[in-house]
């Protein structure tokens, strides 16, 4: 009983935070997606409208396009990191010369807010005068033009992406594998597996709780992706990187229509659970049962 | 091209984004009553929230400082992004929050900030505070430019603080070359000269990119505001484009229900609206590759950089881009002549029925939300005196004071400049602000992606201009002013 409630005190000031900072903003945003709110409308009042919102998200071609083109964005940004992380960190696991000094630079990205990211990438993707299409139009005659290009805008926010958080999914994933025991590896290779065959079988198993963790982290990270996207082609060319997170951004502030910006939150709110559970149940839960 | 030129093009961009610093001495004439108006505040903070320009910068950097020195009152002022700037503003008025006592107004949110009561009437407060009042303060003294930020009873609801016209600006250099005026001759058997008319613009346009190309230079005929993803290009088209085909108030009609469409009474989808578009497009598909993401920085930074022969760039850039030898390739290279105008648009401005081009520029308001409502009308005051106005004109192409046209700094910018300022005093009328809509931002992004398909060319810009028009009305019956 003593300890109990000494947990409890202990834990009270991050609950209180908590449910400040987490549990009132969400509530609010909940209420007010279910209200008409645009404070510049000549009518600047709270309307309650029920579930207009929801319904109008249905018919919305911009929301639908920002939707297809998030999930595209999502799919290859984590899948990419996810590989380019795993190799990495199969990398920093070998000795070699300077490893010390790789890993470090290898994290540096990390550490940079998104913004600052956004805008390094945008003087480096300029068209014509940044440093990539400058090197790409000398070495292989190829414009690459984010300006003009859906797909280039969409591939330089993918590769931005993955520069950026691809170590936060090697660091996870160094940690998982160093803490792996030795033992299941030399009685697969005494029985004769190969490389594959123990990658497929024993490592992927073992490490599959720290992936998820990570895919989990990423996807989530991946489909309210903003700053980075806003400052480098502010959604556009057209609406080829309006993702979900933009898209929202643009119509809750500078649109200030709150309420329809607050139900299309709760939608991808919605349907980031939706997307985490089913890669659980996909990837974790048949491993329980077999269990 | 040059790899190392591109390298220090980027340089260039990167300075810009930076800002910049001054360091200039200024003598406050009357400082005992700045001193003594200022010991009540002891201990205060001010914070102000604005747009990273030029002016900004100047009164972050120099000004804030200056005012502290004087009267002890310490004061932060955050100069971030356009977008960020308004983010800030309007979350920390609507919350109430008190975070900021000054808030950059540009001139085209102001009736959208009146309209919710976010801002101190700064004529009511002062008279009702007389011991706050400045000795040299005067509203007398501002430009005409000033009438923008007046509200119900034509109290004053904002200082101005910077004020531009977006100019025609042109190289000297090129336009006043033998060989490129014996080269445009042969080719078109005009004398090249700054245009006057779309037509004319854009055969100086197509010459000067051919000229490029043909020379292997990096040099195109013409800069375009085309972002392809922010509301810098629709600003372009409605507010510097569209006005010189006769297309006004973004062809919205206020008197007439909003009507946008022509069906309705409107003229945003009009023939001169679509002419307009079709000339604009064709000038972008001219322009320097980056323009398709270029904003108004990085059509300041083009020109800078002498990758443009013409162009329209916003006047708060034109005193660093002629006179600033650190940022600029094109210092002393710069004239200024007025946009190209389809015909009659000249009379309707001169009338006051149209205008030509975009004033624009800002103030700093008071928000009701402030906590430091006292110190922050001192400092708005020490913005507008007459002996800060020199320094702060040179260094951000801005005049808000008659009486900052006739000091020498000034007078020796504006020669440097081919009469820029001259141009402000004299031919400001001729251009306007954004009109007195209080959705500014509703309209624009309910519009805005249509806009970028146009400029992506997935849509095409009659359709587009058709679809914009319907979308505009639409959102301003969601808003409730149009019935």
């Amino acid at each position: 009983m003593q300890s109990n409630r000494l947990g409890w005190i202990l834990l009270a000031p991050t609950l209180v935070i908590l449910f400040f900072f987490g549990v009132v903003p969400f509530l609010y945003v909940l209420w007010l997606s279910f209200h008409q709110w645009n404070p510049f409308a000549l009518d600047p009042t709270i309307v309650y409208n029920g579930a207009d919102n929801f319904r109008a998200l249905v018919f919305d071609s911009g929301f639908l396009s920002s939707l297809g083109v998030t999930i595209a964005f999502v799919f290859f940004a984590v899948l990419s990191e996810l590989i380019i992380g795993y190799l990495l960190a199969q990398a920093f696991l070998k000795e070699f010369p300077g490893k010390a000094f790789f890993r470090t630079i290898h994290t540096l990205p990390l550490i940079m807010a998104p913004i600052i990211v956004g805008s390094i990438w945008k003087l480096m993707t300029t068209p014509s005068i940044g440093i990539i299409p400058s090197l790409l139009d000398s070495w292989f005659g190829f414009d690459l033009n984010i300006g003009t290009s859906a797909v280039a805008a969409f591939t330089v926010t993918v590769v931005m992406d993955v520069w950026h958080w691809t170590p936060l999914v090697t660091l996870t994933l160094i940690a998982a594998l160093v803490s792996l025991p030795a033992d299941p590896f030399e009685q697969a290779q005494i029985d004769g597996a190969n490389k594959r065959q123990i990658f497929w079988h024993i490592t992927l198993p073992m490490i599959a709780p720290a992936l998820l963790a990570t895919v989990f982290i990423r996807l989530m990270d991946a489909l309210r992706t903003v700053d980075e996207v806003l400052m480098l082609t502010g959604g556009g060319p057209g609406s080829a990187t309006r993702y979900l997170g933009v898209h929202i951004f643009k119509e809750v502030f500078p649109k200030t229509n709150y309420g329809y910006g607050s139900a299309v939150s709760i939608i991808v709110l919605y349907l980031t659970i939706v997307s985490c559970w089913l890669l659980y149940v996909a990837l974790i839960a048949p491993r329980n049962k077999k269990a | 091209m040059n790899f190392a030129y591109r390298l220090s093009v980027s340089a260039i961009a990167l300075t810009m984004m930076t800002g910049a610093s001054f360091a200039q001495d200024i003598q406050i004439q009357n400082s005992e009553w700045w001193q003594n108006a200022g010991q009540k505040f002891d201990g205060v903070t001010l914070r102000g929230v604005t747009e990273s320009t030029p002016a900004s910068n100047y009164v972050a950097d120099v000004l804030a400082p200056k005012f502290e020195e004087l009267t002890g009152i310490d004061v932060q002022i955050e100069t971030t992004s356009w977008d960020q700037m308004y983010d800030k503003a309007i979350k920390d008025m609507e919350a109430k929050t008190g975070i900021y006592d000054m808030v950059y107004i540009e001139q085209d949110i102001i009736y959208a900030y009146l309209s919710r009561n976010f801002l101190v009437n700064l004529t009511k407060a002062l008279d009702e505070n007389a011991e706050l009042k400045a000795p040299e303060y005067s509203e007398e003294n501002f430009t005409s430019f000033v009438e923008n930020f007046r509200g119900e009873g034509g109290g004053l609801y904002g200082v101005p603080m910077e004020a531009f016209i977006k100019v025609y600006l042109y190289r000297t250099d090129l336009f006043n070359d033998p060989d490129v005026q014996a080269a445009f001759k042969e080719k078109t058997g005009k004398d090249l000269k700054p245009a006057t008319t779309h037509a004319d613009y854009a055969e100086i346009a197509e010459f000067f990119t051919e000229y490029g190309k043909a020379n292997d230079m990096d040099l195109w005929g013409t800069t375009a505001q085309a972002h392809t993803g922010h509301p810098a290009s629709w600003y372009e088209y409605f507010e510097s484009v569209a006005p010189t085909y006769g297309v006004y108030n973004w062809g919205i009609d206020a008197s007439n229900n909003y009507a946008a469409t022509v069906e309705n009474g409107g003229t945003m989808n009009s023939p001169e609206a679509k002419e307009a578009l079709k000339w604009w497009l064709s000038m972008r598909d001219i322009a320097p590759p980056e323009s398709v993401q270029s904003t108004w920085t990085e059509v300041a930074t083009t020109f800078a950089a002498g990758r443009a022969a013409q162009g329209l760039v916003y006047g708060e850039n034109a005193a660093w881009i002629a006179t600033d030898e650190e940022k600029s390739r094109v210092v002393g290279k710069v004239g200024v002549a007025l946009p190209p105008l389809e015909p009659g648009v000249m009379e309707e401005a001169e009338s006051g029925e149209g205008y030509i081009g975009y004033y624009d520029g800002g103030a700093f308001g008071l928000p009701v939300t402030s906590k430091n409502q006292d110190a922050a009308l001192l400092f708005m005051q020490f913005m507008a005196l007459p002996e800060v106005q020199e320094d702060w004109a040179a260094a951000g192409s801005r005049i808000t004071l008659t009486s900052t046209y006739d000091t020498a700094k000034v007078m020796e910018v504006d020669k440097e400049l081919g009469g820029y300022y001259s141009m402000l005093r004299d031919d400001g009328k001729l251009f306007k602000g954004a009109p007195e809509y209080p959705f500014h931002r509703q309209v624009i992004e309910a519009t805005s992606p249509t806009f970028y398909e146009i400029l992506t060319g997935s849509i095409g810009p009659d359709e587009g201009l058709d679809m914009m028009a319907e979308k505009a009305e639409a959102e301003l019956k969601n808003l409730g002013y149009r019935k």
